[in-house]
């Protein structure tokens, strides 16, 4: 594995990302890589509702936290297994009505919206609540953990990485199946479900160097099918308000364009009081390690 | 896309302007909907349309309260981020930048703050003073000023008093406090009113072009 000096000017991603563990490590050895470009601070908010430090520990080489469990293993397979139905039933519904147009166009319409819904939760999540947050707790560590370590993804087993919204997606596609037989409701639900379960996997791979992709991933990515490297290390970049879309990242410029989350954050805050994370100074929670530690293969 | 209202010798007078004669009811409508109307990246949004029907007593506040071009501001004393109070008379004798921000520390009032500080001495050098409001109070300011080198004073405009009286849009159906800022002569007649709220910088930008035709 390529030792990279942390001011490295460009963003390379190197491979190892992922969400962080929340278990007493060992020591880390001392390895130096960069992710993304050079950290800079991230804005912490000091007036959020709830003040949690990033309660995450830097991955060490063969973290038990990064790999999968037979109960991740159970809800990915819940997950593809309900987008798969989702997807089959809305084909031979197709077949059946001979209509294909319409769900096909859906299905479109849910890979766009599922990027725009990837967004909004990131924004979220980025920039609201804590560890004690109910429900969204352990992803809201996870991803200040993320932001401080962000090459830790890519090192992250596969069902690892899903299984967290492998397990939304059964609870809320499941009732759906079994309620409809609409082909193009089907159509939307399957594609937009599968994009969301496997954004976080999209969202590793725009974290790996271009060499460690296969050929495939790297032409998606390229085409803008799936979200560039680019374009999500400009996330990991100050102001860090930004490029939250990690699905195919196209909705980015126009949100950010539009200065859409900007305005959310201040209907929020005139609304209730609270300023996203984004507007303050950070801590060391959440700016990028310096000096992180790398996996040697 | 932002709004830019000038007052020159050769304008029409304006429906808005204070000294017209009582509107009608049709023309209270279109006033209104003139009156609050504020840019959001180009596309208007107002917080009344042409189809709503305001009370009586707001539509008389937009037509009696708001500063237009021409007007002479309703003047104010308000504590700045050092807690003394300031009155609008004290700028008298020297063109002044009023600028009216949501608040402290967000992204966009940042920008403008620092786009501000970062102009400063071509203000000066126009002989102009810069002043911004916003609704937070003087602490706040103070640590906002410190933090960013603001060199130019602040104001605390808490119930946001003075924004209401010159008639300062609100911005997404009255969820934002609007970003405007008004350019007053060394008369304290205004003369610019420049309003955008996402691309803050622009003010900057927009105020300084001015002043350096007049």
């Amino acid at each position: 594995m390529a030792v990279l000096n942390q001011r490295t000017p460009t963003p390379k991603l190197l491979p190892r990302h992922g969400r962080i563990s929340h278990k007493p490590l060992l020591p880390p050895r001392l390895f130096h890589c960069s992710a993304t470009a050079p950290p800079k601070n991230r804005r912490l908010n000091s007036k959020t509702l709830i003040l949690n430090p990033v309660t995450s520990r830097p991955p060490v080489i063969n973290d038990p936290s990064l790999k999968s469990t037979w109960t991740h293993r159970a809800w990915v397979t819940g997950g593809c297994s309900t987008v798969l139905i989702s997807l089959a039933k809305s084909i031979s519904a197709s077949a059946d009505s001979h209509i294909w147009v319409q769900p096909i166009l859906a299905g479109l319409f849910g890979y766009v919206m599922a990027d725009l819904g990837s967004g909004i939760y990131h924004w979220g999540i980025d920039n609201y609540g804590g560890a004690e947050t109910p429900v969204f707790g352990a992803q809201i560590d996870a991803f200040q953990g993320h932001h401080k370590w962000p090459w830790t993804i890519t090192r992250r087993q596969f069902a690892n990485n899903l299984h967290a919204l492998a397990k939304v997606v059964t609870f809320i596609v499941l009732p759906i199946n079994l309620l409809t037989n609409d082909p193009v409701l089907l159509g939307f639900v399957g594609m937009c479900s599968g994009c969301i379960m496997f954004s976080q996997q999209f969202h590793a791979w725009a974290h790996m160097t271009k060499s460690r992709l296969p050929p495939m991933v790297v032409k998606l990515q390229d085409g803008g099918v799936l979200v560039s490297r680019l374009q999500h290390a400009e996330h990991h970049r100050a102001p860090y308000n930004n490029n939250y879309c990690i699905v195919s990242g196209v909705w980015n410029e126009v949100l950010d364009g539009l200065s859409f989350f900007e305005a959310l954050e201040m209907v929020i805050y005139f609304k209730f009081g609270v300023r996203p994370r984004s507007w303050t100074e950070p801590n060391s929670d959440w700016t990028e390690d310096p000096e992180t530690t790398t996996f040697v293969s | 896309m932002a709004s830019i209202s000038l007052h020159t010798n050769h304008t029409l007078p304006s429906l808005l302007h204070s000294q017209t004669p009582k509107p009608t009811f049709s023309q209270k409508i279109s006033l209104l909907s003139r009156s609050s109307q504020s840019q959001f990246h180009g596309l208007k949004l107002s917080n009344s349309t042409l189809l709503s029907f305001p009370s009586s007593s707001s539509v008389k506040s937009s037509i009696l309260a708001k500063v237009t071009e021409g007007a002479i501001p309703p003047a104010f004393t308000l504590r700045d981020q050092d807690g003394k109070t300031v009155s609008l008379s004290k700028f008298k004798g020297k063109p002044t930048v009023v600028y009216f921000y949501p608040a402290d520390e967000s992204p966009g009032c940042t920008k403008q703050a620092c786009a501000f500080r970062d102009s400063y001495e071509k203000f000066k050098k126009a002989g102009a003073e810069v002043v911004g409001i916003s609704g937070d109070n003087s602490a706040s300011h103070k640590a906002f000023a410190q933090k960013y080198k603001l060199p130019y004073t602040l104001l605390s405009d808490e119930g946001n008093k003075v924004r209401k009286e010159w008639g300062v849009p609100s911005d997404l159906f009255g969820a934002l406090p609007g970003r405007q800022t008004y350019v007053l002569d060394k008369n304290g007649v205004c003369r610019l009113i420049y309003n955008n709220q996402f691309q803050p910088e622009k003010h900057i930008d927009e105020t300084l072009k001015f002043l350096k035709t007049v």
